[in-house]
């Protein structure tokens, strides 16, 4: 008696299809699992053989051999414990006729026989549908992001006797609520965050933040204690333009697979910003584990990196970050197999001038040594300073700007002009596979930035002046374009290169 | 009565009980060099390989407690030789505990855990 049924897994960010092949012959009662499952797999045994007792079905006292397929794929977590399950029903004759050939099942079981949710069903939804299977069948909490998915019909499920009853045609499964895939599910969530309304002054970091948003870029920012740095950082999503349809499927294909999806919403809404303590681990920034799992870098993805007291990170943490923020994605190698996550994040950095944190401020003396501040400065190396494109001091606030009771500008204003420069870049990159100003490459760049004779000869002059390198002129370019972006202009002016330079070569540290 | 006239009797109260049922007892401690059965049975084509397990008392733990992996083990290597012995390896096959406690010498309670264990 042999059965076979579709499961599905997770190999680094796409889904996989797996064949759940399951024979039931006389002898000794056991039950083999075979095919490379890990832990959560081989104990899925003692699941399967509770819940299909406890819904009221037989579990066959004979010899089953559960093998799955592809055999040199490592499959791991609980999400084969639904297609095991219906696989040995199936072979003892206690289904009836279905096609098995045309539906797939996720979903890990309880004892009692409920289906619990897994992690990672939005990228096996979008496998299916390129594999052609018609059906799917899901936990009830992963149904909201499986039907992101089109041409795949999702059924959701609560237990495994709901599952039978659907293959009995006696069921649809647990109809949807509302409606799952609101296309406005792509806008940020108003109101609930803050709001740059509340930040006094700070004129030059709120300008350099709103470049940064608007194209991507990196930053860093220096000032005394509690000058607002922290404050600032915390007010980017609330200026971030909206997520793209392409971009919010990316992200929260990620989310999904790191099991950060949440039972509420199908796709993520609003961009994500991750700030990771400084004792984070370089495993937990770029992705590590034994079988890898996403890191910070990548669940910033399309979103904000900001790395609070930058220097206090470890220099090993810091320079992991090289190569996801040069390249947009980074590779993690482990014996078995190699996975590439992508990690395209705009980097936020904030520290102070100096351990005691008052160099350069006019009203405090600064109580550290040369030696000092060197050794302190020296945490970030060149090539990570290499690539940051803006430098913005923050200031200590004077009393009349705090206390002087005007309002500052609301973060709805600066956000409509932050999306209608990332409009202008949509637009002008609509061929390619990249969403904002920070992404182009250098042939892009040439092919897309008109730059007037007057910008030309001003970036020739630092360029020589400052001994530049390439990259500096690639990433002054693009800074400048974001900028003409924001003023609305189709070229690169003098005044908007101007300000690309001085962002990026005045010295905050 | 010493412990092995305690594990006979208990036996003896275990075939009556099979007998009873409807099995058809084919060896009483069947034994090779892996291992021993108790009792093998036949019923409706299944094959029951039965360990009894007898107890005067709760103190040292219950009888299928003491049906431990390692004992299962065993009674499943022996079980193999027996199907390989007899060409029975097709056959429908189920291991059963009998556990016997006799804390009363008229009142054995008896309790027949089936399909107990697998490999």
């Amino acid at each position: 008696m042999f059965a076979k049924t579709i499961g599905a897994g997770v190999f680094g960010l796409n889904g996989v299809l797996l064949t759940v092949e399951v024979d039931i012959s006389n002898g000794i009662p056991a039950l083999d699992i075979v095919g490379l499952p890990d832990t959560a797999v081989r104990e899925s045994k003692e699941r399967v053989k509770a819940a299909i007792r406890n819904s009221g079905y037989e579990f066959p006292c004979r010899r089953i051999t559960v093998n799955l397929a592809p055999a040199d794929l490592k499959k791991d977590g609980s999400g084969l414990d639904l297609p095991i399950a219906l696989g040995i029903l199936a072979a003892a004759g206690q289904v009836g006729e279905v096609d098995f050939e045309s539906i797939a099942f996720v979903g890990e079981l309880s004892l009692d026989a409920h289906v619990r949710e897994i992690a990672g069903v939005l990228p096996m939804a979008m496998m299916c549908r390129e594999q052609g299977v018609k059906a799917m069948i899901v936990p009830a909490g992963n149904a909201p992001e499986a039907r992101v998915v089109d041409h795949v019909r999702i059924i959701a499920v609560d237990s495994l006797s709901m599952v039978l009853a659907v293959l009995r045609g006696e069921s649809q499964g647990i109809t949807e609520e509302g409606d799952a895939t609101p296309p406005g599910a792509v806008n940020r969530t108003e109101g609930k965050t803050d709001d740059f309304r509340d930040v006094q002054g700070q004129f030059a970091a709120k300008r350099a933040l709103e470049i940064a948003a608007a194209g991507g870029h990196n930053l860093l920012m220096s000032g005394p204690p509690g000058a607002g740095k922290t404050m600032l950082a915390r007010r980017i999503p609330s200026i971030l333009p909206p997520m793209t349809m392409d971009e919010a499927l990316e992200v929260s294909k990620i989310y999904s697979v790191a099991g950060l999806l949440g039972s509420t919403g199908a796709l993520m809404s609003h961009r994500p910003f991750r700030s990771p303590h400084h004792t984070v681990s370089a495993a937990a920034m770029a992705g590590g584990g034994r079988i890898p799992r996403p890191g910070e870098v990548t669940l910033a993805h399309h979103g904000v990196l900001f790395l609070d007291e930058l220097p206090e990170f470890p220099r090993q943490v810091l320079e992991v970050l090289r190569q996801p923020i040069e390249d947009g994605q980074v590779t993690v190698a482990r014996v078995s197999s190699s996975y590439t996550y992508p990690s395209l994040f705009m980097l936020i950095g904030s520290m102070n001038p100096c351990p005691c944190g008052f160099s350069g401020d006019p009203s405090h003396e600064c109580c550290c040594s040369d030696m000092e501040i060197k050794r302190y400065l020296r945490r970030i190396s060149g090539p990570l300073m290499d690539r940051i494109d803006m430098n913005v001091t923050v200031p200590r606030l004077k009393y009349e700007d705090m206390a002087g009771g005007h309002e500052a500008e609301p973060s709805s204003v600066i956000a409509l002009r932050v999306s209608a420069a990332r409009e202008r870049q949509s637009h002008r990159l609509a061929d390619t596979r990249i969403f904002c100003n920070a992404q182009m490459s250098h042939r892009q760049l040439q092919e897309n930035c008109h730059i007037s004779s007057e910008a030309q000869s001003l970036l020739r002059a630092v360029f020589e002046k400052m001994k530049l390198n390439a990259r500096s002129y690639d990433r002054i370019i693009k800074v400048a374009q974001t900028i003409a972006d924001l003023a609305r202009s189709e070229e690169i002016t003098a005044v908007h290169m101007a300000e690309a330079v001085q962002l990026r070569l005045s010295i905050a540290r | 009565m010493n412990g092995v006239d305690k594990g006979r009797c208990g036996e003896d109260l275990a075939v009556a009980f099979l007998l009873d049922r409807g099995y058809r007892i084919l060896n009483r401690n069947w034994r090779v060099k892996s291992g021993e059965i108790d009792i093998i049975a036949e019923i409706n084509g299944w094959l029951v390989f039965c360990e009894v397990k007898s107890r005067s008392s709760l103190c040292y733990g219950s009888g299928a407690e003491a049906v431990d992996g390692r004992k299962q083990q065993r009674i499943i290597r022996t079980a193999m030789l027996y199907l390989q012995r007899y060409h029975r390896f097709n056959n429908l096959c189920r291991f059963d505990v009998i556990e016997i406690l006799m804390s009363a010498p008229d009142h054995p309670e008896l309790r027949h855990i089936k399909n107990a264990f697998g490999a």
